[in-house]
């Protein structure tokens, strides 16, 4: 589903990631660790082609991020719900709206919207939130609209990037549960994170980088 | 799209002044242009109307046999450029002279001969009426053995003339300035709107919005700024022509010979929306993913 062949980048001399191969099944949830600068949200962005290789070659399931253009990276991006590490959300849209934005990118009706919105919200369990805005939820409740607004799309791969960040170790593993039970339904998951916890004795891979070099994998 | 005009309108209301700033710019922008279309579509009408009203008068030489006036008479007729030519003989000029002194004609009393020389009143056709025609047509005709003198309005044509490019030039200018004038308030408007949903329009790329998406709202925006612009101008306009104009040329006959081009005036808000989303469009530039 995600595969890096002999994959570098670098931002002028610094060099970001060097030579990563990388292959994530479908249905897979995997993590990827490291201390912060290892290069884990280059790689992120590089999936969802914010970002391009400098060399090797990238596949996101049929899209070889290298041959997209400006027609075809929304249509890769449809396929990917992203949980962004500063969230993304509009403060000037409530919950409902922040949500639904990822199924009006594509032009989905409008009452098909509601129906799945609705049922994302009842997934992260915001179902009572619709009409807040992002100022007066918590850090857990913005991060649950972030990946509602993720999964409410029904992507093929979700990519998580320090999705517990600022969060309490309860509600950290609420955010777990929701990406296990996601998983379950057959998405491939990636979450980067430093948080050991998050992936301790869950049994997924656990790609650990380092300097942008990948130095090591290992099972949770 | 039904979304998109959703953003547009709530973007619109959101950003009310600075929007109703730009459409009030707009609509003294187009007034301008309008203004200065319709000065000189009045200026090209009355020009285009001076041919028909237009005529030269070859006075004839003194006891002429009616032969030789035939023959002058002919050879004015032989060319191209004439529509008619009438021959008016000493006593018709006389006789039009007292109708048109009326009453006063006593002032002719006591003239023991008619001093008025036989003419001919040429008529040129429409195309051929300019100062530069006229005047070598006046010349060639004093040539003609027989004629006098030739006389027509050659400072009126050349004034009339010479103010139809003047104003057409002033007007080309004005109207390309303002017209890029209306498009740069259009594009700053959209740009800084733009930039101020900067966060909103990377969030919507990272969702897969493609460039027609994002793009959508801002241009159907940057319409209804320029086509609400040109509705308040019509409406200017209209205000001006029924408090002002409509009374003034009761009063004074000169503004009722004005003519208001209403095709043109009905047309702004079509061209303030063209103008909108062309600036829009610009600001946008080429949306990068």
């Amino acid at each position: 589903m995600i595969n890096f062949q002999q994959v570098s980048k670098f931002y002028d001399t610094a060099t970001a990631l060097r030579d990563i191969n990388l292959s994530i099944e479908k249905g897979e949830m995997a993590f990827i660790t490291g201390p912060s600068g290892a290069g884990k949200s280059t790689l992120m962005k590089l999936i969802y082609a914010a970002e391009l290789p400098d060399s090797g070659r990238i596949t996101i399931a049929e899209w070889e991020t290298d041959k997209l253009d400006g027609a075809t990276i929304p249509q890769l991006r449809r396929n990917i719900g992203i949980v962004f590490q500063d969230f993304r959300l509009l403060l000037n849209k409530n919950v409902y709206d922040n949500v639904a934005l990822a199924l009006r990118v594509r032009r989905i009706p409008e009452k098909e919207v509601k129906a799945l919105v609705l049922d994302a919200l009842k997934m992260v369990n915001l179902r009572h939130k619709t009409d807040s805005f992002p100022s007066t939820l918590s850090g857990g409740e913005q991060q649950r609209v972030v990946i509602a607004r993720a999964i409410v799309g029904e992507p093929i791969i979700v990519l998580a990037d320090e999705p517990t960040g600022n969060l309490d170790p309860d509600t950290a593993a609420g955010i777990m549960r929701i990406f296990k039970e996601i998983n379950v339904r057959g998405t491939t998951i990636l979450i980067a994170t430093h948080n050991r916890e998050l992936f301790r004795d869950t049994g997924k891979r656990v790609m650990r980088l380092d300097n942008g070099n990948m130095v090591n994998e290992e099972r949770g | 799209m039904t979304y998109s005009i959703k953003l547009a309108l709530q973007s619109l209301w959101h950003e009310k002044w600075i929007n109703f700033l730009s459409m009030l710019t707009i609509a003294m922008g187009l007034l301008v242009v309008t203004l200065v279309v319709s000065s000189i579509y009045n200026v090209n009408l009355f020009a285009r109307k001076l041919p028909e009203k237009f005529f030269i008068v070859a006075y004839l030489k003194e006891g002429l046999t009616e032969k030789e006036t035939q023959h002058i008479m002919s050879s004015i007729k032989d060319r191209g450029s004439i529509a008619r030519a009438k021959y008016i003989s000493k006593a018709d000029a006389l006789k039009e002279l007292k109708a048109s002194l009326k009453d006063a004609d006593y002032v002719l009393e006591g003239l023991d001969e008619n001093p008025l020389p036989a003419s001919i009143e040429i008529r040129m056709k429409k195309e051929a009426v300019g100062p530069e025609a006229v005047k070598s047509f006046a010349d060639s005709l004093r040539k003609i053995e027989g004629i006098d003198d030739v006389q027509y309005g050659e400072k009126f044509l050349l004034s009339l003339h010479s103010m139809k490019t003047g104003m057409e030039t002033i007007g080309l200018i004005l109207t390309v300035v303002m017209i890029s004038g209306i498009v740069f308030i259009c594009y700053s408007t959209v740009k800084i709107l733009f930039y101020r949903r900067k966060d909103e329009i990377e969030t919507l790329k990272l969702l897969g919005a493609t460039r027609g998406f994002i793009r959508t709202p801002f241009v159907i925006e940057g319409g209804v700024i320029g086509a609400v612009g040109g509705i308040i101008s019509v409406i200017i306009a209209a205000a001006f022509y029924f408090s002002v104009f409509y009374k003034l040329s009761a009063t004074v006959p000169v503004i009722r010979a004005v003519v208001f081009p209403t095709e043109l005036f009905l047309s702004l808000p079509a061209v303030g929306l063209f103008l909108g989303i062309t600036g829009s469009l610009i600001a946008m530039g080429r949306i990068r993913f």
